[in-house]
């Protein structure tokens, strides 16, 4: 199993760094443009979580590890040293049909749920850690 | 991203090109605030050329489905890309903001 590590100040500017840089990988691991878009899609939802909700005043670092083992799986994980929040605590949004009840946000964890294969969290020492995993079909 | 705003009598087309993400949003947003401040009542999203769309570009295009329901106006969208068709889809949005083949029927949908 190989892994690959990033480390970015946790602000969106890091965002498209981060992202070519799981995309490449996806690639690489031979998933296809469709599923690659839902990967990026999905990290880009776990990312703005912890640079929106990870750190005060934007002053922290995000790290992302890729690794990708021989079932031909892909593993990222995105690891904060913020305060303590575990995204998938979050209930899901009421997908109310109609527009004035409509609630705005609450969609990225939503996604993430929906357009991972598996998805985890744990806390480890001072870290949040999300685990998102994505099966090669 | 690129936005080209264009308008055919009283429709106004907005043309979103390329990503709509936490990056490029913003820019989005202040087109569009820019546009309310005038009382225009008929939008499209021409979206032939969006690639790729994150929550954060789901979030504006709720609140812009709001404002323009707040006017009586209608809001519409064109030319969904399979991608940014399943993002809609999945979210539930695509029963919010009504989805169209072509721009011609999103104008149609706007007489």
């Amino acid at each position: 199993m190989s892994m690959l590590i990033k480390q970015m100040p946790a602000r969106v500017e890091s965002l498209h760094d981060l992202l070519t840089f799981i995309t490449a990988e996806a690639k690489k691991k031979g998933f296809s443009e469709e599923a690659r878009q839902q990967i990026e899609l999905v990290a880009e939802e776990a990312l703005v979580n912890v640079f929106v909700h990870g750190y005060a005043q934007n002053q922290g670092q995000v790290e992302v590890r890729c690794s990708a083992s021989d079932d031909s799986a892909l593993t990222i994980e995105i690891r904060d040293a913020g305060v303590s929040f575990n995204p998938l605590s979050l209930a899901d949004p009421d997908l109310q049909p109609d527009l004035a009840c409509r609630k705005v946000g609450g969609m990225g964890v939503f996604l993430i749920r929906k357009m991972t294969d598996q998805v985890a969290y744990r806390r480890e020492g001072d870290s949040n850690i999300l685990t998102m995993t994505f099966l090669n079909r | 991203m690129e936005i080209v705003v264009t308008n055919e009598s009283d429709i106004f087309v907005f043309a979103i090109r390329g990503r709509l993400d936490a990056v490029t949003v913003p820019e989005l947003e202040e087109r569009i605030n820019q546009w309310f401040e005038q009382s225009g009542t008929k939008l499209v999203f021409d979206l032939d050329g969006l690639d790729y769309i994150s929550s954060a570009g789901l979030r504006v295009f709720l609140t812009t489905a709001k404002k323009m329901k707040a006017r009586d106006g209608k809001l519409c969208m064109a030319r969904l890309r399979d991608n940014v068709k399943d993002v809609f889809t999945i979210s539930g949005f695509i029963a919010l903001i009504p989805a169209f083949e072509t721009l011609g029927a999103a104008q149609d949908a706007l007489q």
